[in-house]
């Protein structure tokens, strides 16, 4: 419980450095917001008007506690250029990215997983050694690529075997599932088997260090094979550390499905964020950052939490740092960025 | 003996080590041509980068264009050597920035009051779950595109990572008996850092640095792509990568070449840091580092 408090302590402090990070961001341009938003060849009448309506004739101070306490109460603010409610388009992308990052998430935990398992499990030398190296070379490809390639492969009307739709997300949206469904397979693909590849690695990381362990060895000592052991008594052990894993990479995924959303033509999140640089809708984008930001944080609290869970054995500590700790000792291998390329 | 020698000393050591394995051999083999390639494209490209043909856009490869052209009719194979150097300084910077980075923190966790080195873990471990492209997307609010968002993005994200993975056997080495035993001989703090801290990092932190620089090149195309990375009209693999992409369903053979270069880049990198876990016997500081918590001397769990 008081591991739990101290979590939250920690999230409330990291969410208000996060959002004055993100706050200044957007101010320390060279000159001032309305006139960047306005344009290059707006009438200062214009310029003026929009500062007042953005409020930047006040004091950095108050803008900040107005920006912040709007969030709270989950007033996001309003899109300069659509004129929508900046949330409601978040959540228009977010009903895309969504499904899209939780479909490669299965494609990935359906490769990965045993994969990744048999990496340490595989009787032969030679099929471990394989399976590391397919590991290794999925991690070495750029998402962009692995994507272009799967397009010239699958994609209607270009591809070889030209079956799937690859550009774009059915106007209508998830009014019409099957559509909806079908644009996000070769997308979710291409992002699943990149994330099955560093999947694969973690949870070769985590079965390896468990197999490693005196665990096995008593499991095996009680009459089990290696195989058995690994499968009953490895897999258990193993979980809080894949648990993490998941939880961080589906974090990952959010921002990681961007290059797949652009080159995809789907309106998500992270090609949302983008498409606002561009326009330089900076009211848009300051919400959106600091929306996805708190997610990752909410997540990694969620994860933490979930670990000491899952592994009893970390209660008699009081370290914040506990969970999440041992995939990294375990194993120098978390190059947890992979997945957002 | 001198830094430089030193430092010399480590690189043939190292070369050695890889050089003994198949996919060590691979590793080196391309890194040394990348080098090779990056100098040479200071002085030398096939074709000059502006020199542009409008009758002979797209060109299939020939002897004249090994990897044909582009859009523009400019020679590929010429864009993707000058991008080489791009990437070569991208990753050097990063890696250097992270190892700094790392460095510092993992300072702050062993040296530090007990008060700033449980600070410091807590703020890394928030700050691990903020993905490098949020982070490169924040920057290059004010900033624009430039190559300092992606070496400043992918150096805090990658040396935050750095220090987590080492913070384990730093911690080890930091309660060992001979710090203590350095530190009633009457050692400053830096110098046990210096001397003994340092030295048993570094297998595991040249395992992580290396992949990182995997990761650097992976996070330069994927950023330039989205176009916060290399701005527009330097060469970079992640520009040639993502300029082919876009016309890529009309001209497929084109997109296969900065694409096959980065894949086989990384992978030499990646092998690289899998061969030298494995020669270093670098995953066997999970263990120690696990009985010495349940032995209780360590609060790292």
């Amino acid at each position: 419980m008081r591991f739990v408090v101290r979590r939250l302590m920690l999230f409330v402090i990291a969410l208000l450095g996060i959002s004055i990070l993100i706050f200044a961001a957007v101010r320390i341009l060279p000159g001032d917001i309305a006139s960047v938003m306005a344009g290059m060849n707006a009438p200062p009448e214009r310029v003026q008007s929009l500062r007042e309506q953005l409020g930047l004739d006040r004091s950095l101070v108050q803008q900040y506690t107005d920006w912040f306490s709007g969030i709270i109460r989950g007033d996001f603010g309003t899109s300069m250029l659509t004129g929508r409610s900046i949330s409601s388009q978040i959540g228009s992308r977010a009903s895309i990215t969504m499904p899209l990052i939780i479909l490669g998430l299965c494609v990935a935990m359906a490769l990965g997983l045993p994969l990744g398992f048999m990496t340490v499990a595989a009787k032969s030398p030679r099929v471990r050694g394989a399976l590391r190296l397919v590991g290794l070379i999925g991690g070495s490809i750029p998402a962009l690529w692995g994507g272009l390639i799967l397009i010239l492969l699958f994609a209607r009307g270009i591809g070889l075997i030209g079956i799937l739709p690859s550009q774009g997300f059915p106007t209508q949206g998830w009014g019409s599932p099957p559509a909806a469904f079908m644009a996000l397979i070769l997308p979710a693909v291409s992002v699943g088997v990149i994330v099955a590849a560093s999947l694969m690695r973690y949870v070769g990381a985590a079965v390896g260090s468990v197999a490693s362990s005196g665990f096995i060895d008593m499991a095996m000592g009680c009459g089990m094979t290696r195989q058995q052991a690994l499968l009953r008594v490895g897999c258990r052990l193993a979980v809080p550390q894949l648990v993490s894993v998941l939880g961080l990479t589906f974090v990952e995924m959010i921002t990681g499905v961007m290059v797949i959303e652009n080159l995809f033509a789907l309106p998500g999140l992270g090609s949302g964020l983008v498409t606002d640089m561009g326009n330089r809708d900076l009211i848009a984008v300051q919400s959106e950052l600091f929306m996805l930001a708190s997610v990752f944080l909410i997540i990694g609290m969620a994860v933490d939490i979930a670990h000491r869970v899952l592994d009893p054995r970390l209660d008699g500590t009081d370290d914040m740092s506990t969970a999440r700790n041992e995939e990294n000792s375990a194993h120098a291998n978390p190059d947890e960025q992979e997945v957002s390329q | 003996m001198s830094v430089v020698a030193r430092l010399w000393q480590a690189l043939r050591n190292t070369v050695r080590t890889l050089w003994s394995t198949v996919s060590g051999r691979y590793a080196v083999t391309v890194i040394a041509v990348w080098v090779v390639v990056s100098l040479i494209s200071l002085v030398w490209t096939p074709y000059s980068l502006w020199q542009m043909d409008g009758y002979n856009v797209w060109a299939m490869p020939s002897a004249a264009h090994w990897m044909g052209t582009d859009g523009t009719g400019a020679d590929v194979a010429s864009w993707l050597m000058a991008g080489s150097r791009t990437d070569l300084v991208i990753v050097l910077l990063t890696v250097a920035l992270s190892a700094v980075i790392g460095m510092c923190l993992v300072a702050l966790m062993t040296l530090g009051s007990t008060w700033s080195s449980n600070a410091t873990v807590v703020a890394v471990d928030a700050l691990i779950s903020i993905p490098t492209v949020l982070l490169a997307l924040v920057l290059a609010v004010p900033f624009g595109a430039s190559i300092a968002v992606v070496v400043v993005a992918c150096g805090i994200g990658y040396g935050l990572n750095l220090a987590r993975v080492v913070r384990p056997q730093a911690l080890l080495v930091a309660n060992s008996g001979y710090v203590e035993s350095a530190l009633s001989n009457g050692a400053s703090r830096w110098r046990v850092f210096a001397q003994h801290i340092v030295p048993n990092i570094l297998p595991v932190a040249s395992v992580q640095l290396s992949l990182s620089a995997g990761t650097a090149i992976l996070a330069e195309s994927g950023l330039t792509y989205l176009g916060i990375g290399v701005p527009s009209g330097i060469p970079s693999w992640g520009r040639s990568l993502s300029l082919s992409v876009r016309l890529a369903s009309v001209h497929p053979l084109t997109a296969l070449w900065p694409g096959l270069v980065v894949a086989l880049v990384v992978l030499a990198l990646n092998l690289c840091g899998d061969v030298l876990r494995e020669r270093s016997g670098v995953h066997h500081a999970g263990v120690a580092s696990r009985q010495a918590a349940s032995e209780g001397g360590e609060n790292d769990r």
